[in-house]
């Protein structure tokens, strides 16, 4: 049985290439080959005329069927140009994707920085607010700048008027020393006079 | 884990053969235990940090028992991705004690645990290797202390590593030669977290005794401290003071932990947004317009910069301890968020907006 595998193989395989699709052209031309022998042997002039156009239909139709082959088969050929171009379109348009793909992943990168920065800086906006606005604090500290030097002023002011009003009753008081000095002075000097004045009184000419 | 030394009851002679049903009971008790131990171990298991390799394609973790397992994100986020998968392409004991942090460089990974920093080839480990570069202590002021080291900080700019943890201190390790140039004092309690300023190469440390410290690198001092907790607004007295997360975006930082979860800005010192999240926040980082941030809770919060909640993801571990973004320009497939914590699984986020799948140890 093995030996003959190979050839049985072939055999099949020729008439399944010959006539997969059971379209019977096979058994058409079989049968044109049988009629033509037929023909050839037939008697009378009627029965072949009859066979004759018999075969020129069985003819017509294997045409027919030829013809119809050779246009499925262009029509295959067109359709897989076709198919070509457009796996080629759709490799090109795949590529593009993945360049795109990959763009779009650099942009995203780039949106997540600048949304990075923007929180950065909602977050430090957030914490200078709780501290006062600037102009205000720059008011207030003219403002009390101000006061502190009518403060001072007014400190200047009285302490001239203190150390004036020092000075005057240093001057009243040491005029006050001066006068007793002198008044004691007077006294003194009546005292000794009305001494002297006795002591002459009691020591008469010698 | 104790080998199966007690003797089985089937079991009449001293050395069973090879064959014989007494030896199969032996091996079948010991890997029935040895299953139940790592089931166990799985249970109490916390992941407390997480890097990206250089490359992108590979997540390290480290967890509490000291283990640091590599995970495969390019075979995890493949079309034909099964359940193993998600499991680590490789294990190995990187410390005794639990990996608390862990940076990666563009060919080392440096983790930290009790007290020493270890240094490993990303390429040796890929290729199962499991042998550490080096293992270094910082210069601690006693020779008795060993204290954690919480966190990491690598510094491109000055080719240096800062280590910062249970001394209070912060170390500076030059990489090119190995040794610690500076310890930076001023805390008073220790330090759980780092954070690096870009423009002015300074540096921002928050610890337990709640507050945040500037400190400029090239003068190797304290330029500024920020005492979170004597701010009203966002004191929260009931949680404590301390800092458990920061991170910083030059002009502005984000703190949280015992207070409040808020923004300030640096320049002015000021408090500015306060996030309404009653949990402690443990990690915190800046992304795009966003911040996200995680903590007590299954959920990885994204707030936007105005204070808005604009999503709550929730992961797989009931408590999140990190969070970690690929963004290694070497693969822009793997471009995940993993966050990690109190389990032994490591979610990934694809989209920010839900969870995609677990990576489990």
């Amino acid at each position: 049985m093995a030996p003959k595998q190979g050839p049985l193989d072939e055999v099949i395989r020729k008439r399944l290439l010959i006539d997969g699709n059971d379209a019977g052209d096979d058994r058409r031309i079989n049968l044109l080959v049988k009629s033509f022998i037929k023909w050839c042997n037939s008697g009378s002039q009627e029965e072949g005329y009859s066979q004759y156009q018999r075969m020129l239909s069985t003819l017509s139709q294997c045409e027919f069927s030829m013809g119809k082959t050779l246009l499925i088969y262009d029509m295959n050929l067109r359709e897989m140009e076709n198919y070509e171009k457009i796996y080629k379109e759709i490799e090109c348009s795949i590529a593009g994707a993945h360049e795109k793909i990959a763009e779009c992943k650099k942009q995203i990168l780039q949106a997540k920085r600048i949304q990075k920065n923007h929180e950065e800086y909602g977050v430090l906006a957030k914490v200078i607010q709780h501290h006062p606005d600037r102009h205000e604090t720059l008011k207030k500290l003219d403002a009390m700048g101000k006061e502190l030097e009518h403060l001072s002023h007014i400190k200047e002011s009285v302490e001239y008027k203190l150390e004036l009003r020092q000075k005057q009753f240093h001057v009243l008081l040491s005029t006050i020393h001066e006068l007793q000095q002198i008044l004691e002075n007077d006294k003194k000097l009546s005292e000794l006079e009305e001494a002297q004045e006795t002591s002459m009184d009691t020591d008469p000419k010698p | 884990m104790e080998p199966v030394t007690q003797a089985c009851p089937l079991d009449q002679e001293l050395n069973p053969g090879p064959f014989s049903p007494q030896a199969d009971a032996l091996t079948t008790e010991h890997t029935g235990r040895m299953e139940v131990f790592q089931a166990l171990q799985r249970l109490h298991m916390t992941i407390f940090s997480q890097c990206f390799s250089p490359c992108g394609k590979f997540l390290a973790a480290g967890n509490n028992y000291g283990q640091i397992a590599i995970f495969s994100l390019s075979a995890a986020l493949s079309s034909e991705a099964k359940e193993e998968s998600k499991k680590p392409i490789v294990t190995f004991q990187a410390h005794d004690g639990p990996v608390y942090s862990m940076v990666s460089t563009d060919r080392h990974l440096f983790s930290a645990g009790d007290g020493e920093v270890k240094a490993w080839l990303w390429a040796e480990i890929l290729k199962k290797g499991c042998k550490e570069l080096w293992c270094r202590q910082p210069p601690y002021r006693t020779s008795l202390e060993v204290p954690e080291i919480n966190a990491l900080l690598l510094v491109p700019k000055e080719n240096s590593l800062i280590l910062a943890g249970g001394d209070c201190q912060l170390h500076t390790m030059d990489l090119e030669t190995g040794t610690f140039t500076r310890a930076l004092r001023g805390h008073t309690d220790y330090i759980h977290c780092l954070a690096l300023r870009d423009r002015n190469p300074e540096v921002l440390s928050g610890g337990e005794d709640g507050t945040v410290r500037l400190w400029d690198l090239r003068m190797a001092k304290e330029v500024q401290t920020i005492e979170v907790y004597k701010h009203e607004e966002c004191s929260r007295p009931h949680n404590g003071r301390w800092i458990g997360c920061l991170a910083t975006d030059s002009d502005w930082m984000v703190c949280g932990g015992g207070p409040a979860l808020t923004l300030w800005h640096l320049r002015s010192s000021t408090p500015t947004t306060i996030f309404p999240m009653w949990a402690p926040q443990k990690h915190v980082t800046f992304y795009q317009d966003l911040i996200l941030s995680a903590g007590q809770g299954p959920c990885v919060n994204q707030w936007q910069l105005s204070g808005e909640l604009k999503a709550q993801v929730p992961g797989s571990s009931p408590g999140l301890l990190s969070l970690s973004l690929n963004q290694q320009p070497a693969a822009p497939e793997c471009k995940v968020l993993t966050a990690a914590g109190n389990s032994c699984r490591v979610d990934v986020f694809t989209n920010l907006g839900y969870r995609a799948f677990s990576l489990s140890f």
